[in-house]
Order: C-alpha cells, then sequence, then structure tokens
C-alpha cells in the first residue's frame, strides 16, 4: 500500500510527511505496513457478525457476552486488543421492548476490531448531532421504524470503552447453522441503524 | 481506587465550559441522571490532553432525553469522570 | 462555547447521507494518515487526548475526516518541534 501514485496535492503532503519522519527515524516504512495490513485483515464487521451468530445460538456465550464481552470474544479468538490500547466492550442487546442505538457525539469512537474501518456517516455531524436527540427521526432515515412502544436507548461512546448492539434474532431462522446466522447480520446491525 | 458513587445514585453533571479538551459533552451539562455502572479508571481525558496523566474513576451514568433535551422518550448513558460529576 | 466537535443535540447538519458501498479508505493516503497517527501514538510522540485536543482545535466541518486527521497531526508535530 505504501507504493501508490496518488498525485492529489494532499497524497503528496502526506508522503513528504512520511518521509521527513522516516529521516528522523520516528516512522519505519514496514511498521507502517504492518499496521495497515493489520488493520485491512483482522479489522473486519465479519467478527461482529460472528459474536451475534454464536449469541443467537449459545445461550451460554450470548449470557457472558452480555455479562462481561472482553472476558468472552476470546472464545471465538476475538479480543478489543487490536487498536492502540485495549478498550472495555458493552454488548447491549436488542429485545423486544429496548432498541439500542450507538454514537460517539464528540468524535467517532468506534469498535473497530469487530466492525471494521467506520462508515463516513457514522462519522458526520448530521448522524452525531442527531441520533442522540432524534433517535426515531434518524432510524427512520435509515428505513428503520420502530414500533412507539420500543424504548430507544442511546449509548454515546465518549469515553474510554465501545459499544456493539447484537440484533434481534429474526423469525423464521430456527434450522439456520452459524455461519447462515452470521450472513444474515449487518453493519448498521451492530450499530443499531438496521433491524438486523 | 474507591469509587464515589454507586449504582442507582442520583448524580449533577458540572456546568463548566472549559477552553480545553473535555469528554464531557454540552448537552449533557447540568442535568440529573443515574449511575448505572462502574466503567473503569481511566486517565482523565482533559488533563491527559495537556500531557498530564490522572486516573480517575469512570462511570456509565443514564440520562432520560426529556431531561436532556426537553422532548423524546428515549434514554442516553454516557462513560462520565468523577471530575464532572457531583451529588445531585 | 462548546468546541466545533461537540456536535450532540445541535441543530442544522441536515438528514444523515449514507454511501453505497462505501470502501474502508477512499485513497491510499486515508490509510496512510491513519497509520502514521497510530505509529507516532504508539512511539509516545503524543498521546491519543492530545491527538483528539489538536483535532479540536485546527478541524473544520468542510474538510473531510482525514484532512482534519492530518492537519491535527502535522499541527502536534510542529508545537512539539518534531518537525
Amino acid at each position: 500500500m505504501s507504493d501508490d501514485h496518488d498525485d492529489s496535492p494532499i497524497a503528496a503532503r502526506v508522503r513528504e510527511l512520511e518521509a521527513v519522519l522516516e529521516e528522523k527515524g520516528l516512522l519505519d516504512p514496514t511498521e507502517l505496513d504492518q499496521v495497515l495490513e493489520a488493520f485491512a485483515h483482522k479489522a473486519s464487521p465479519a467478527n461482529g457478525f460472528r459474536v451475534v451468530a454464536r449469541a443467537w445460538v449459545d445461550d451460554g456465550f450470548r449470557a457472558r457476552l452480555l455479562q462481561d464481552a472482553n472476558a468472552a470474544l476470546p472464545e471465538l479468538g476475538l479480543s478489543m486488543g487490536g487498536g492502540l490500547q485495549v478498550q472495555r466492550l458493552h454488548v447491549v442487546e436488542n429485545t423486544e421492548d429496548v432498541h439500542n442505538v450507538i454514537v460517539c457525539t464528540l468524535c467517532s469512537c468506534y469498535p473497530l476490531s469487530l466492525l471494521g474501518p467506520s462508515p463516513t456517516w457514522y462519522k458526520s455531524p448530521a448522524y452525531r448531532s442527531r441520533v442522540v436527540s432524534h433517535p426515531r427521526e434518524v432510524l427512520e432515515q435509515f428505513g428503520l421504524t420502530l414500533p412507539g412502544t420500543t424504548k430507544i436507548e442511546v449509548w454515546d461512546a465518549n469515553a474510554e470503552s465501545r459499544y456493539m448492539v447484537p440484533p434481534r434474532r429474526p423469525e423464521g431462522t430456527d434450522g439456520l447453522g452459524e455461519a447462515e446466522l452470521a450472513a444474515l447480520v449487518t453493519r448498521n446491525g451492530l450499530i443499531g441503524t438496521a433491524a438486523v | 481506587m474507591s469509587e464515589r458513587y454507586r449504582t442507582g445514585d442520583r448524580v449533577r453533571t458540572s456546568t463548566v465550559d472549559p477552553d480545553h479538551h473535555t469528554r464531557l459533552p454540552h448537552y449533557a451539562r447540568g442535568h440529573v441522571g443515574t449511575v448505572v455502572g462502574s466503567d473503569g479508571v481511566h486517565p482523565l481525558a482533559d488533563l491527559s490532553a495537556q500531557g498530564v496523566q490522572v486516573p480517575q474513576q469512570v462511570y456509565l451514568v443514564r440520562f432520560s432525553a426529556r431531561d436532556l433535551f426537553g422532548h423524546g422518550d428515549h434514554n442516553v448513558t454516557l462513560s462520565l469522570w468523577e471530575e464532572y460529576l457531583s451529588d445531585e | 462555547m462548546p468546541r466545533i466537535n461537540d456536535v450532540g443535540g445541535r441543530d442544522g447538519f441536515g438528514p444523515v447521507r449514507q454511501e453505497l458501498d462505501e470502501p474502508p479508505f477512499h485513497a491510499d493516503w486515508e490509510a496512510h494518515v491513519m497509520a502514521m497517527n497510530r505509529a507516532l501514538i504508539r512511539r509516545e510522540v503524543y498521546n491519543l487526548d492530545e491527538f483528539r485536543d489538536a483535532v479540536e482545535r485546527t478541524m473544520s466541518h468542510e474538510s473531510s475526516y482525514y484532512e482534519n486527521w492530518f492537519r491535527a497531526i502535522r499541527t502536534l508535530l510542529e508545537e512539539k518541534g518534531v518537525v
């Protein structure tokens, strides 16, 4: 990824700064490639999909996940330690009565290792400003209309913890295996802006 | 580190508008919420942004939208350092 | 006055726009900015809170996310006398 030939002015400025930092010994090109590799291959919403599918089929795992997600993730070979520091993960489950939605109103905090790089809309002031005060209106913009009786819980990831939402398991999926169930889950579902 | 607040306690957030980095959003200042859990001990972000590391208890605090915004039937939960909180 | 990043509950940003099939990065330089920032924090040239503070002091809602990051990185490196 370091041998790109993007000729935009900002790409040139980024390359320039990289060169200066390398000269000063503050940046090692192989280290940069390692970070990019790790990011490209390890941080993916497929991780989150697997976690949800397991929680749907295994009540014991589900209970452990809700109780202490950081302790439960290693059961699937996952962790919250892919970033700069180990972050605490809170798994907040949707139920018949409660719908959870995640935001970071101050910047863009997001569980990268489980959901991959965040979409631009998640980082946009339009989402961050409004979902905290008018969640029903914002969820409608995503095509998600909740019954008036559903309680909405908004989680502002404003400090050191991160959140993930296991959606409700769709009806009529009793016969499906874990991999098939994982394929039903979407990235937006894990943020709370989609039903699944 | 001893925790000043326990789950179920009612707490009031600071009204201070600091002239430095902070993790207490403007919309949650000067409101009363309920502690719903502990969120670990972390360096206070306000000071860490100035290069000073002072670990402090963080709490999960839940507010009703009606209290925060004057409308809405949802709740909003944030992670707040003890520094931002006082007794109701 | 709350800082420019502190948008929770504020009006005027319009509806949320989703980009269908959005790639993780829109250009290689964005990935490089992300990786450079991680490397500099890992080497303790600055910490994550100093970085967030620098973003808040220098960002603009008219700039893209990673343009704001790059500006903040440059600002911190200049302030710390690194470049």
